[in-house]
């Protein structure tokens, strides 16, 4: 249109972005020390980042690379549940080869962030216990099709969840882990009237866990009678309605109706329009000139303007401007070009591949 | 008369009463992945809580070693874990333990762990009613709080009495009251209104759609502006089976700018609340409402619609330019030659 300038949007500070996912790896504050439960999620975020922005070969060097592998491999755990990855040693006293114990046992939300970090670092996957890893999911699943974070009494279970497990099978290419039929209708019964799904059942939709569902119908695989397209005409009419109106005048994505908006709803919410075929509604220029605006002046993107960064909101932010770069209504440099993301799994197509063709193994000739 | 005053050793390594336990260190190998540089208080504590879990002991002192913990790393979920195994092992007051969590709940808001803890207790103690209480006054230091409401949802749900249900639409009328933009509370209540049963005196399901319908269309009189209350107001209509086009009269009120000559003479008619006199119209919701009843008819309902569209994609939301023009390609499409 003529009477529409275009948009002069400010730099993408990659090296800031970069440096900021860097010195996490390297070391957080004792502020943060809420994150040692969670700190193989973490580096995911920050390996995630580094991979976004093409900059993992530059920023980091053979040496560390090597050492994050191996430390990614300790996390690796067998035990009366099957195999999966913990957090961190956070409850290790010392390096055993003893299987788990009930208090240090794998979790399905970091089993699937640590297969993508191995695959970011180009592990060779030798090392993974393959049918272990199936074991684990089956003794992961509960009776109402959702899956527990941890096996045996106590976890939680909602539908995140559920999306790792799928997505560790999609990776595995191997779906006897899980009752794929009892886990449907688990997801189903998470939709609300708004269009979008819920934490678990009965719960308000939310970008978050939209995504989670979604891409768990999506993934789903040949075999189930979902696949295809898993709505109805109706429901995804509905669903893609509810997330494009979650794009406030900010440009910014809010995570449900009437809250402001946060950078990683700018993810969940722009990557589940992109699974329903639907990413050309996004309004792209005012996405890319929210987040910029949550760029912190010392590397990092924070969740809104004027907040403090995370690995976490600086690695949905890119993730986002992979799936919806700026389009030609915006003057922009090449600093905002962010390798593509397969938006499926939740990383770069490259890692997607190297991951759909290295943690499979050998297959069994038959 | 100075008192000579000495602190208790805070550290668990210097504590007799704590001197029968071996520290284990967490294992760590020569490069992990982003360390955290721990306080000293959160690695002593630690240290203890990976002996205490090595050995199996469940006692009294694990509670307070356990909270120790908690209250300087709410999300470790362990310590949350194995809190929630030793409160059973040693019959302790679970009423005690939701004293100290209503505390640690508020604080602690955004923490996932400590309203699952709750949950384990509440499946133990089974005494659903006065966390409705508990909950109303969490929900006062953060409203629209995801992990708050998930709760009252579960809670609602698992336990199911009607001693749990009869005050619920009181509640959630008293919270949108206070904020008719909570999209939680609209959320709320069409979980207890359609997804969760029968209530007594609800049995006449036509009613409660004329009721829940009154109730929306006065809510959006107040403030037209308001995208949870339209979106409610989808969610009756299509829940009920009840075409958008019984609320035409009503939506069309919203769909033009204030008259110049609008005054209190006008006969209010109840069925279609007018919008109130300091709101924003046009309400761009309004006009995609409308828009829909059209493209539903059909026919010379097309055009219509697209003229709406189009007025929502160049003047009245061009944030979501791309999706209204989408409208319109789809329109023509499914009506095209
Ligand atoms: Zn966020």
């Amino acid at each position: 249109m003529s009477d529409e300038a275009t948009l002069q949007l400010p730099l993408l500070a990659r090296v800031g972005h970069a440096q900021h996912c860097k010195i996490c790896l390297q070391g957080l504050p004792s502020s943060q020390v809420d994150v040692d439960s969670a700190r193989l999620a973490l580096a995911f975020y920050c390996l995630g980042s580094l991979d976004l922005l093409n900059s993992l070969e530059s920023r980091t060097n053979d040496f560390e690379r090597q050492d994050w592998r191996e430390w990614i491999w300790e996390q690796h755990t067998q035990g009366r549940y099957g195999t999966g990855f913990k957090p961190s040693s956070y409850m290790t006293p010392s390096h055993n080869l003893d299987n788990y114990t009930e208090f240090d046992a794998p979790h399905m939300i970091t089993t699937y962030t640590a297969l993508l970090s191995l695959s970011i670092l180009k592990d060779d996957f030798s090392r993974l216990d393959r049918p272990g890893l199936l074991k684990f999911l089956r003794a992961c699943q509960k009776d109402d099709g959702s899956f527990y974070t941890e096996p045996g009494q106590g976890g939680d279970s909602d539908i995140r969840t559920t999306y790792c497990a799928f997505a560790i099978s999609s990776m595995l290419d191997d779906w006897s882990g899980i009752d794929v039929d009892r886990a449907i209708p688990y997801i189903t019964a998470c939709r609300t009237y708004e269009g979008g799904y819920g934490q678990s059942p009965f719960c308000e939709a939310q970008g978050g866990t939209t995504y989670c569902a979604l891409a768990s119908l999506y993934l789903a695989p040949s075999s189930s009678p979902i696949r295809g397209e898993p709505l109805t005409a109706q429901q995804r009419r509905q669903t893609i309605r509810w997330l494009v109106h979650n794009q406030g005048q900010s440009g910014g994505f809010h995570g449900r109706t009437e809250k402001e908006a946060d950078a990683c709803y700018c993810f969940w919410c722009g990557a589940s329009l992109e699974l329903l075929g639907a990413k050309d509604l996004v309004t792209t220029s005012a996405l890319a000139s929210f987040l910029a605006r949550c760029q912190f002046k010392f590397g990092g993107i924070a969740k809104s303007p004027g907040e403090h960064p995370d690995p976490y909101h600086t690695y949905l932010s890119l993730a986002a401007i992979s799936i919806h770069p700026p389009g030609p209504d915006t003057t922009t440099s090449t600093s905002w070009n962010i390798k593509p993301l397969d938006a499926l799994i939740n990383t770069t197509k490259e890692t997607a591949e190297w991951a759909r063709s290295h943690i499979p193994g050998q297959k069994i000739k038959s | 008369m100075p008192t000579i005053h000495t602190d208790p050793p805070t550290l668990y390594a210097e504590r007799s009463d704590w001197a029968d336990v071996t520290p284990q260190a967490q294992y760590e190998n020569v490069n992990p992945l982003a360390p955290i540089f721990y306080t000293e208080e959160y690695k002593d504590a630690t240290d203890y809580f990976r002996a205490i879990v090595k050995s199996g002991e469940m006692s009294e002192r694990v509670l307070e070693l356990t909270e120790n913990i908690i209250r300087q790393n709410p999300a470790h979920y362990t310590a949350w874990q194995y809190r929630y195994k030793t409160l059973l092992t040693i019959k302790a007051p679970l009423d005690v333990e939701l004293r100290l969590m209503d505390e640690l709940a508020v604080k602690h808001l955004k923490t996932y762990q400590v309203w699952h803890h709750r949950r384990l207790l509440l499946t133990e103690t089974r005494k659903p009613v006065p966390e409705l209480a508990f909950i109303a006054r969490s929900l006062k230091a953060d409203e629209k709080n995801y992990h708050t409401w998930s709760y009252r949802q579960w809670l609602l749900a698992y336990f199911n009495d009607d001693e749990l249900w009869d005050g619920e639409l009181e509640f959630v009328e008293r919270m949108l009251k206070g904020d008719i933009r909570n999209n939680s509370a609209w959320h709320h209540r069409f979980f207890i209104v359609f997804q969760s049963g029968t209530r007594k005196g609800d049995e006449d399901r036509d009613e409660v759609v004329r009721r829940e319908l009154a109730y929306v269309k006065q809510s959006i009189s107040q403030a037209p502006n308001n995208a949870s209350a339209w979106n409610y107001l989808r969610g009756v209509l299509d829940h009920s089976h009840t075409p958008y086009s019984t609320l035409q009269l009503f939506v069309q009120l919203y769909t033009v700018p204030h008259s110049p000559g609008e005054t209190a003479v006008e006969v209010i008619d109840l069925e279609n609340p007018p919008p109130s006199k300091d709101s924003q119209l046009p309400c761009p919701a309004a006009i995609e409402f409308l828009a829909d009843i059209y493209e539903l008819e059909g026919g010379n309902g097309i055009p219509k619609a697209t003229e709406l569209w189009k007025s929502l994609a160049n003047e009245h939301d061009t944030i979501r330019k791309k999706y209204w023009e989408y409208r319109i390609r789809e329109a023509l499409q499914s009506t095209g030659p």
